[in-house]
């Protein structure tokens, strides 16, 4: 492409066949690879289509499903859910690389969800984020070598009364100053340990 | 059971009064998620804990988010016969003390925020002492719920049960008055007559547009089709709002009860619930309230015996801002990517699968049934002009009282903020307050006496929206925050239409510039150009409003965006291109603490010696700032 030619038109979007084949950098592309080999968990697949097989527009609810159970949506999976609603991949992985909460990529055991909205914002949230991508060593969107941390930015978890929030798998913190951060991913780090 | 009857529904009312108010003492835990965070689902294991050691033969129980969210997490202690007092920022410490000041007889003062005497039962129109008859002399000087500036000028319709209900209770809900209105609608009014009365109470959406719902159903009733849909719009996606989850979590059968009457009003007998992934417990209780309803036959075949089917399903959002948009929404409901797409036809002619269908937020459906019960006149007495009745709003920021309001339409915002907010905490300065989320705009302080209404906010450039308001102050750089909410619509637009995909970049990466010192004389006027544009050509509202918080704030903040481009300085001293910090020399007593906390090594300089800030190494965080207990960092 032509930087300089390019009008942002968009057109060529529209019109390319291979547009959703999700293009992720060498390295998690090779991550993503090695762990499909262990996330060919085909009858837990099976069983979420099969819960959600009559229902009309399932494909959400079943990506939701399989994303909850691995952490992630491993390629092995969407192929399983292509060929069993009869969709086309290219087709599940527009969606499934549309919504935020879908990740093509594996992720940690813990995912780590900051909270970027206004209300966290304007007390204090990106210095949170700051902290931990210090404290973890990645930015926002990695995961830990050790696969045990996914730092990942959400826009607002509904504690906006109790801001700068975040939120780590199911329990919400509040209130949090940056000098906690670093106790409460200790706590982890040492539950995990044991 | 299947109640169809409205004898059964007293059966359960009854029932589902001596739940609420039991014979013994009860506690009550505020557990939705601000509650929680705050800790207070350690508070209650705690209580739990502490009464089965103490065998005391008192109710635990849970319930919503009463809406003061700053004094979380709160526990209620419900003397029968007596009062109900309200304790504040419990600890599982004070929970028990609390116990074995229960075990005592005695009442604990510490952290005692309230007492509440009476409880009303909105859409039944009465009043219910706690006090039978006089309320006791006893806790003297603790003032009442609607004594306190946070409560006393707000009116609880959407509310109305949050905090006095268990939400995973139906027969709680029933207790107050719940399905009446549903029973009143399919029984004794047909649906031109429901939707004539929604019509008469002038309810607007609560959403964002501020649609007249009435006239939104009437389209859906008239309109040609076997089936038609409704749905529940609970995507929430504005960043800094969550009224809809306080909604959800703390009186779920609130909506569904809308819900059950809307759909018998435009002929619908399937709807939807779409609520964002990031509510887990909305999602939980939404789940145990349908299954409920379901099992009491107020959601099903036959409602109430009449010819009147309603079935609801749930359906879970995949964090994306442009499926709040009621296309979009569509669409993802279908299983689809949620793009919108070009209106009309208006989903009430052709929404989900082609069928019509309607769209309403959660608030809005939280209004429907004390609309029906108590008639629209009484509903149109509160709020002004063309802005009638209630709405809640968060008020969060940089706020003394953060949490969640409903107020009537038509307060000022200085009423909103100074009296109902407690004004700005840290006794800052005012600066601005957001409403209307992304698509709103920044409203500064000669605005603040203002009316709250759909009109009036739109006069200023900004918009009602769903209801976040977001307090900033002195040390909030409107730049900044300009740049913020840019970087969010433009991470969020969903890609489909040039003007949006590309105008947004180009708006950031402006804001970028000005922020990091890079801005030019004409950049002012470029960005009013491209807002312009912007706003004009784009396929839906996200990003037709998507530049209103630059709009706005280049409007009413001018002199803000000329100090960064002119002076390179950042008034609020926020942009950290334009900012160094520094030891002020006669302050620094040498403690060390911000040497040991800085995280860069940035700081050098012996034990009570003053210290000094490599300026290379400075990632200016603004720790040492913080850490600093003489006011020995300078930030220019
Ligand atoms: C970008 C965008 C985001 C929106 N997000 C929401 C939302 O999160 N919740 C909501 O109720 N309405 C949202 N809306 C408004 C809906 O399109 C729609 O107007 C509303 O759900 C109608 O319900 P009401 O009439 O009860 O307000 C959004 C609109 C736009 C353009
Ligand atoms: S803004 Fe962070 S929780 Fe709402």
């Amino acid at each position: 492409m032509d930087p300089d030619k390019c009008t942002g038109c968009g057109t060529c979007l529209e019109v390319c066949p291979i547009r959703y084949e999700v293009q992720l950098p060498p390295e998690e592309e090779a991550k993503a690879r090695a762990a499909y080999a262990e996330a060919t968990e085909e009858e837990a697949v099976a069983d979420i289509i099969a819960r959600h097989r009559d229902e009309p527009g399932n494909l959400l609810p079943i990506l939701l499903d399989i994303n909850r159970h691995f952490n992630w949506l491993p390629r092995p999976a969407l192929e399983h859910v292509a060929g069993d609603l009869g969709m086309p991949l290219t087709e599940i992985l527009r969606v499934a690389s549309f919504y935020n909460a879908f990740s093509l990529v594996p992720r940690g055991k813990h995912i780590i969800n900051v909270c970027l909205g206004t209300g966290c914002f304007v007390k204090g949230s990106p210095r949170l984020l700051e902290g931990l991508e210090r404290k973890l060593g990645i930015a926002h969107g990695q995961t830990t070598d050790d696969m045990l941390f996914t730092l990942e930015v959400v826009r607002c978890i509904g504690c906006c009364a109790l801001a700068p929030a975040l939120r780590i798998d199911d329990a919400t913190f509040g209130r949090v100053t940056p000098g906690q951060v670093g106790k409460i991913i200790d706590s982890y780090t040492k539950a995990a340990g044991q | 059971m299947k109640i169809s009857s409205l004898t059964q529904l007293m059966a359960v009312k009854e029932k589902g009064l001596a739940q609420t108010y039991p014979n013994k003492i009860k506690l009550m835990v505020g557990l939705a998620t601000c509650g929680i965070s705050a800790g207070a689902d350690e508070v209650y294991r705690c209580l739990s804990q502490k009464l089965a050691e103490a065998g005391l033969d008192v109710v635990l129980a849970k319930t919503g988010c009463i809406g003061f969210c700053q004094k979380e997490p709160l526990v209620d202690v419900v003397y029968p016969g007596k009062v109900r007092l309200t304790y504040q920022s419990m600890t599982p410490e004070k929970a028990a003390e609390l116990v074995s000041s229960l075990k005592d007889r005695r009442i604990m003062d510490d952290n005692l925020l309230c007492r509440i005497d009476q409880d009303e039962f909105l859409v039944e129109g009465v009043v219910r002492p706690y006090a039978n008859p006089h309320p006791p002399a006893l806790p003297a000087q603790v003032p009442r719920y609607n004594e306190l500036p946070f409560f006393n000028k707000q009116v609880k319709i959407s509310l109305r049960n949050c905090g006095f209900i268990n939400p995973e209770s139906i027969e709680e809900y029933i207790g107050r008055g719940g399905y009446r209105a549903l029973h009143k609608a399919v029984t004794m009014l047909t649906p031109e007559e429901v939707i004539e009365q929604i019509k008469a109470s002038k309810l607007r959406g609560r959403g964002g547009a501020g649609f007249p719902t009435g006239l939104k159903w009437e389209f859906a009733r008239k309109a040609e089709g076997d089936i038609k849909y409704l749905i529940c719009n609970a995507d929430e996606g504005d960043p800094g709002a969550f009224m809809d989850r306080g909604i959800l979590e703390g009186d779920p059968h609130a909506v569904l009860e809308g819900m059950a009457i809307g759909a018998y009003a435009i002929g619908a007998s399937v709807g939807y619930i779409y609520c964002r992934a990031e509510y887990p417990l909305a999602i939980e209780r939404l789940k145990i309230a349908i299954s409920q309803a379901e099992a009491y036959g107020l959601l099903g075949e036959n409602i109430f015996g009449a010819p009147f089917s309603f079935k609801l399903k749930i359906r879970e959002g995949a964090g994306a801002f442009v499926c709040g948009e009621e296309t979009s929404l569509i669409a993802s409901i279908e299983g689809k990517v949620g793009e919108p797409r070009p209106r009309p036809p208006f989903p009430a002619q052709s929404g989900l699968w082609g069928k019509p269908t309607v769209i309403n937020n959660v608030k809005t459906w939280s209004h429907i049934a004390p609309i029906i019960a108590r008639g629209p006149e009484w509903y149109a007495n509160y709020g002004q002009g063309e802005s009638k009745g209630t709405t809640v709003f968060s008020l969060v920021g940089k706020i003394n009282n953060s949490g969640l309001v409903e107020v009537p339409l038509g307060i000022s915002l200085r009423e909103m903020i100074y009296d109902v907010g407690g004004g700005i905490a840290k006794g800052r300065e005012f600066k601005a307050v957001q409403t209307g989320g992304p698509s709103g705009g920044c409203i500064p302080a000669q605005y603040l006496d203002t009316p709250v209404d759909y009109e009036s906010l739109a006069a200023l450039g900004s918009i009602m929206g769903s209801g976040g308001m977001i307090v900033m102050d002195e040390a909030d750089c409107m730049v900044n925050v300009a740049k913020y909410f840019l970087e969010f619509t433009m991470d969020e637009s969903c890609g489909k239409c040039t003007p949006c995909r590309e105008g947004t970049m180009r708006l950031m990466q402006m804001l970028d510039a000005i922020t990091a010192g890079r801005g030019q004389e004409g950049d002012l006027e470029k960005l009013e150009k491209m807002s312009r544009l912007i706003k004009k050509t784009s396929l839906c509202g996200l990003g037709a409003t998507a530049p209103n918080p630059v709009l706005t704030t280049l409007k009413y903040f001018r002199d803000e965006y000329v100090a960064h481009i002119r002076d390179k300085k950042c008034p609020a001293k926020v942009c950290k291109e334009l900012i160094t910090f520094s030891v002020v020399a006669d302050n620094c007593t040498g403690c060390q603490l911000c040497r040991l906390r800085c995280p860069a090594e940035a700081i050098a300089g012996a034990k009570k010696e003053v210290h000094r800030i490599i300026q290379d190494k400075c990632i200016k965080c603004g720790t040492c700032y913080d850490a600093c207990k003489f006011d020995a960092i300078a930030v220019e």
